[in-house]
């Protein structure tokens, strides 16, 4: 016998002897579940999940990974990360991140719990260099080398070109106290969404764009940069939030006012020649020369990005695609809107991923121990307040999310030898960027959504209602009436986005139990995780 | 060679030493409980009693 026969006889001996404690083993043996372990509504669980031998060390192992990267936050700049904290309403959430990972992929087990923590790594790896890097050069505390070299500009304004100035560090200004960290803790938000409503705000306005607001009035934002680049982002309220933002900031600023309705052809000159406006700007500001070889150099990491997307969306469209849920959209989302090409990690990740992806494919893996009853193309952005709805559902109920609609963001090549190509194809790229795209972006894009759950076998469709959006509410009635002439299971998610005490994620839940048992009269797979209260949970 | 032999040592039993403690660190959600239950309510206290200039 091979050591590693043996290895593997005693992990198994190991696993059968200590089976009981695995929450999955004690759901289908109706003897607890996954919410067996939590304190009551705190949502902190008084041990970490057995998930057998090899499963528990690929988890302690990424948490290790993920400590040594807060680890270096530190080290490598403690003094303005001390600050940060001590500034900071919106650091000191970040505290939760360990909490919020362990929440994203509970149940999680084989290739696709070592995925969605490679994936997971890469997001906190970039993050907490991002973190360190902006609070080392926050002016607000004391600033340092680099703060005049740093462009802040909107987070949903895709930063890739502005990789033609090599020797300037985009900083997506509201990812960090606002966009990522509303995941995190959903008790942050609610603080800045009173802050803005207290100067008059409309109280039914976007939420995440009032938190923006009240970040912006309670000089939440590190300041950085010389100008900033705003935009019309895409939707009303928005728009007032980056004018708030604009003045609060008091530095020279240019909106990069993208098309809106952008399918049409006419659409991307016009987008076309406010990229061009907005280099210009930054010349200008900066006293910096485009270099388009800089450019071209990140886009070759975009389109191979890009390329093995695709290559991961055929194998999404099977039951045998290994990432899938929360560790697919999160990571998209990122690597997409943040990361933008910019940083080598991603690419070489992606590379890796897919590998494992294609074995497992080769070896018919089935994700969940094949506990898979539905596939669900969730249009909604998932990762905004209850980033761990699709674990909940995939556990609870068996409904796979199979995409997101963040992950279908602009996708196209980047023409790497020609500038005016790579200017126009940069244009195109933006204008299927965040929201722009998805919400706001005519019709035909939010229709196009039937088209996206059938390209990718789903049977079902999730569709986010955020309370407060005006572009749409209007489309709810529409949408109903398709899904029943299309044949698809169809739930209507209402959410109030940041805000948790309008909706909570409990609210949230019950809306997919009550389509799930009175519609489709099916039994749940974890009865702990039907009803629950986690309302004091980060 | 005995030098070597109780460096060897010292690797082995620090190594070890870590790794069960922060397994029990991590098995049981200590760092968690921590952070919920005394540091996170700590700086919730003090951002409260932070004083902004909020004029717009």
């Amino acid at each position: 016998m091979k050591l590693k026969d043996l290895t593997n006889a005693a992990i198994a001996g190991i696993d059968k002897k200590l089976e009981r404690f695995d929450p999955k083993w004690q759901a289908a043996h109706g003897k607890g579940g996954l919410r067996s372990r939590y304190q009551d509504k705190t949502g902190i669980a008084r041990h970490r999940e057995w998930r057998g031998v090899k499963d528990t060390f690929v988890d302690y192992t990424a948490w290790l990974n993920n400590l040594l990267s807060m680890g270096k936050m530190v080290v490598s700049a403690p003094i303005p990360v001390l600050k940060g904290f001590w500034e900071y309403r919106w650091m000191g959430s970040y505290l939760g991140t360990f909490a919020f990972i362990d929440r994203l992929f509970e149940g999680f087990r084989d290739e696709e719990l070592k995925i969605a923590h490679m994936n997971m790594h890469c997001i906190v790896n970039s993050l907490t260099r991002k973190i360190a890097l902006v609070l080392a050069n926050d002016k607000r505390l004391g600033g340092g080398k680099l703060s005049d070299r740093m462009v802040p500009m909107d987070e949903v304004l895709p930063p890739l070109f502005m990789a033609g100035f090599k020797n300037l560090i985009p900083i997506p200004i509201q990812t960090l106290p606002e966009f990522i960290i509303c995941d995190i803790d959903q008790h942050l938000e609610p603080y800045y969404i009173d802050v803005a409503e207290s100067f008059g705000l409309a109280a039914d306005v976007c939420s995440r764009c009032s938190a923006e607001t009240g970040v912006a009035i309670d000089d939440d934002f590190p300041i950085v940069g010389k100008a900033v680049l705003t935009t019309n982002m895409p939707c009303n309220a928005s728009e007032a939030t980056s004018m708030f933002q604009r003045r609060r900031f008091g530095l020279p600023d240019f909106p990069v006012t993208m098309a809106m309705i952008h399918n049409e052809p006419g659409a991307h000159p016009y987008s076309t020649q406010v990229l061009k406006d907005a280099i210009a700007f930054i010349e200008e500001h900066y006293g910096e020369k485009y270099d388009w070889n800089a450019l071209f150099a990140r886009a070759e990491h975009m389109n191979e990005q890009n390329r093995i997307e695709l290559e991961k969306w055929e194998l999404f469209k099977t039951p045998y695609s290994a990432l899938c849920g929360i560790a697919e959209s999160l990571y998209r989302l990122y690597g997409w809107a943040s990361v933008n090409g910019q940083e080598d990690q991603f690419t070489y990740n992606d590379r890796k991923v897919l590998k494992i992806m294609l074995d497992a494919y080769q070896r018919r893996h089935e994700p969940f121990g094949g506990t898979t009853r539905h596939r669900a193309f969730l249009w909604g952005p998932s990762a905004v307040y209850y980033t761990d709805f699709p674990t909940w559902v995939q556990n609870c109920w068996g409904i796979n999310i199979v995409l997101n609609m963040d992950s279908t963001m602009g996708h196209n090549m980047i023409s790497t030898t020609d500038p005016e190509q790579a200017i126009q194809d940069l244009a195109l790229f933006s204008e299927k960027g965040v929201m722009r795209h998805h919400a706001v972006g005519g019709w035909e894009n939010v229709n196009a959504l039937w088209e996206w759950a059938k390209k990718f076998n789903c049977d079902m469709v999730i569709f986010n209602d955020n309370v407060s959006c005006k572009g749409m509410n209007g489309v709810h009635a529409l949408m109903e009436e398709q899904a029943r002439d299309l044949g698809f299971h169809f739930i209507f998610l209402e959410h109030d986005l940041e805000d948790c005490r309008t909706i909570s994620r409990r609210d949230m839940r019950n809306i997919i139990n009550n389509y799930m048992t009175v519609v489709l009269n099916e039994k749940p797979l974890d009865e702990t995780l039907v009803d629950f209260d986690d309302s004091l949970a980060w | 060679m005995k030098f070597i032999g109780k460096l060897l040592k010292t690797v082995v039993l620090t190594a070890l030493a870590l790794f069960v403690s922060t397994f029990v660190i991590y098995m049981f959600n200590l760092e968690n409980k921590l952070i919920y239950k005394v540091i996170y309510p700590f700086l919730q206290k003090h951002y409260n009693s932070q004083r902004r200039d909020r004029r717009i």
